[in-house]
């Protein structure tokens, strides 16, 4: 096994999972000491009927009066701060976040202004400006996926600047986390299959890139394969309940391994091409996957050789030649997408150049990969990837995804030494 | 418990990693600023970073220590007024015309856009004296970033190019992810500039 020389791994969040979890919310909110929660979430999801679901469920302990539904698709500052006013005109206490990303994101931005006071969160721009223990922060989300859950960052745009701002401290973690499949039950085919991928990237990444320790590696495993056991039957049994919570329980433990360690290429790559054409985030994790892997094969191969044990069970690992067992793997998150593919109809997208928007028109114009390639260089990920990604290194990735063939590994760069882990 | 068994810890015993620190930051502040207007790959990466832009890396705590003691007999170029009053400390500043600057150990007076601080003098050395990598000491929390993450992207990438330039190699290889081969940067070039930033860094 392979021990790091350092590592610091973090995980308070309380989490509480079943086909009942959102009846145990009064209660939970009730032993912090809150009482008066806002709710905070879109439109999408009251659309959907989830925010009834949740005020069904806490009957008449806990009444639901406050609610803001006003989230965009990319929350700013401007909205936190509207949140936060909000919470103190009501005199709120807490708040309970349901939905996606960006509405938990909103939330912990809202529960830093609203707790520690002051108008707006630009405020506490930084990375320590967040120093003491905030109010109470419920998060059940509506799609099993970007483990935002068990993050310790917001991600916050300020739209005048036109820059995303980063807020990182152990204050901002939730205190509790509600998994209950009745909240993705809703969800369409081709968004489950996205998202769950997304949760799958995290566990992957955080399994065999840099900050990889022992801690993370076990969150990491059992979420592979939970999601490789799950995934395509939920897609295609839209109503299997038991399958949708073992998705939500496998999108929160990714969450707990990608938060304690970190991401690489397939996010570097995923985040740029989702600033420039707006892909959704599940959608650019789902086709890199098997690119980013191939492309670090030749540095940590062993490793991620390791995943095809939860990936495909221990009688396909053992009849595996160890050094067949990365690309075995990368052949099998390939297919899962291909099954994927087919069982959406035609949802789920396989290559960058299969993404349309609803109008049916491309979404990635090859013209624009070398834009992407340069601005792959302004995002975090790139530091944990085990192989250097250069603009040519990154256009060589993009290249490949945009016409959906394999990695040509002949022309990846090399010239490292062992990674140290 | 017999305390005198204890051995007594001198703080002169850091001395030699304190001096090959503030050398090797010194180098490294130097070349950036030759390298920059030389080589066209750092200065379109610099170009990134915004105008009047004020970069510090340093090794905390930011105090002096008894350096003072020892000022005859080190080189004149260590002896750096801000070294001795604020310790180990490289800044860098990039102006209005984006120009780059190397700006000596004096933070005074200063306003610091993106300061990186090693968390200590052994930090520092592992990662100066190659022993880890940028990328493996960024990943062993060796240094803490305050400022915009992005902008230290763009200087960890400017310190590899230079650290390629600079060094020989085989202990390059250590500082670095990947050390370019033929195709990526031709070895005329690394040579090139390697004689040439050393000897403006040395000289001006
Ligand atoms: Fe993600």
């Amino acid at each position: 096994m392979l021990l790091p020389g350092f590592y610091d791994f973090c995980c308070r969040v309380r989490i509480v999972s079943g086909q009942n979890a959102l009846e145990k919310i009064p209660a939970m909110l009730k032993k912090m000491k809150a009482h008066t929660p806002l709710v905070v979430t879109d439109k999408g999801v009251v659309g959907a009927g989830l925010v009834d679901v949740v005020r069904d469920a806490v009957g008449k302990e806990l009444e639901i009066v406050n609610v803001f539904d006003n989230v965009p698709v990319d929350s700013d500052y401007k909205i936190v701060d509207e949140v936060a006013k909000i919470y103190r005109q009501k005199n709120c206490d807490s708040i309970i976040a349901i939905g996606g990303g960006s509405v938990i994101d909103t939330a912990k931005g809202a529960n830093i202004v609203a707790s520690l006071g002051g108008e707006t969160l630009l405020d506490y721009e930084g990375f320590s400006a967040v120093k003491r223990k905030l109010n109470p922060l419920v998060v059940i989300p509506t799609t099993a996926g970007t483990g935002s859950e068990m993050t310790l960052v917001a991600v916050i745009a300020d739209p005048d600047r036109k820059i995303k701002m980063l807020f990182v401290s152990y204050f901002i973690l939730p205190d509790l986390a509600v998994l209950d499949p009745r909240m993705t039950k809703t969800l369409p085919d081709f968004l489950t299959a996205s998202t769950a991928m997304d949760a799958m990237t995290h566990a992957c990444e955080a399994y065999y890139c840099l900050e990889k320790n022992p801690l993370s590696d076990s969150f990491a495993m059992r979420a592979i394969k939970i999601i490789s056991e799950n995934l395509l039957k939920v897609v295609k049994n839209p109503a299997d309940m038991e399958g949708r919570l073992a998705l939500a329980n496998a999108s929160t433990m990714a969450g707990v391994a990608f938060s304690n360690s970190m991401v690489g290429l397939v996010h570097n790559l995923g985040h740029t091409i989702g600033a420039i054409c707006h892909v959704p985030h599940g959608t650019a994790m789902s086709i890199l996957l098997p690119y980013g892997m191939e492309y670090n094969m030749h540095r940590c191969g062993e490793i991620i050789g390791e995943i095809l044990l939860p990936l495909a069970g221990p009688e396909v690992y053992a009849q595996t030649n160890k050094k067949e067992r990365p690309e075995k793997v990368v052949e099998l998150i390939r297919k899962m997408n291909n099954d994927l593919y087919e069982a959406t109809g035609g949802r789920h997208s396989r290559y960058l150049n299969e993404i349309t928007d609803k109008n049916g028109a491309q979404v990635v114009p090859e013209s624009l990969l070398p834009v992407i390639a340069q601005a792959t260089m302004q995002d975090g990920a790139r530091m944990a990837n085990p192989e250097e990604c250069l603009p040519a290194d990154a256009m060589l990735v993009l290249e490949h995804a945009w016409q959906g063939k394999p990695l040509d590994r002949s022309k990846v760069n090399k010239g490292g030494t062992k990674v140290k882990y | 418990m017999n305390i005198n068994k204890y051995p007594e810890i001198h703080p002169g015993k850091k001395l030699f990693k304190r001096v090959y620190v503030a050398i090797m930051l010194w180098t490294v502040g130097k070349a950036i600023q030759v390298a920059a207007k030389v080589d066209k790959e750092v200065k379109e990466e610099l170009a990134k970073l915004p105008d009047n832009f004020t970069l510090r890396m340093m090794v905390a705590p930011e105090k002096a220590f008894p350096l003072f003691f020892y000022a005859k007999t080190l080189p004149a170029f260590v002896v750096d007024k801000g070294l001795l009053f604020y310790g180990i400390q490289m800044i860098l500043h990039k102006d209005k015309e984006g120009k780059i600057k190397y700006l000596g150990a004096d933070p005074k007076g200063k306003k610091i856009d993106l300061n990186i601080v090693f968390k200590n003098i052994e930090a520092a050395w592992m990662v100066l004296s190659f022993q880890e990598s940028t990328a493996t000491a960024y990943m062993h929390d060796r240094f803490v970033v305050e400022g915009d993450l992005v902008h230290s992207l763009t200087f960890v990438r400017v310190l590899d190019i230079v650290e390629i330039f600079l060094l020989p190699k085989i202990i390059a290889k250590l500082a670095v992810k990947r050390y370019p081969k033929w195709a990526e940067m031709s070895p005329l070039r690394k040579f090139v500039k390697r004689v040439v930033i050393y000897i403006r860094a040395y000289t001006f």
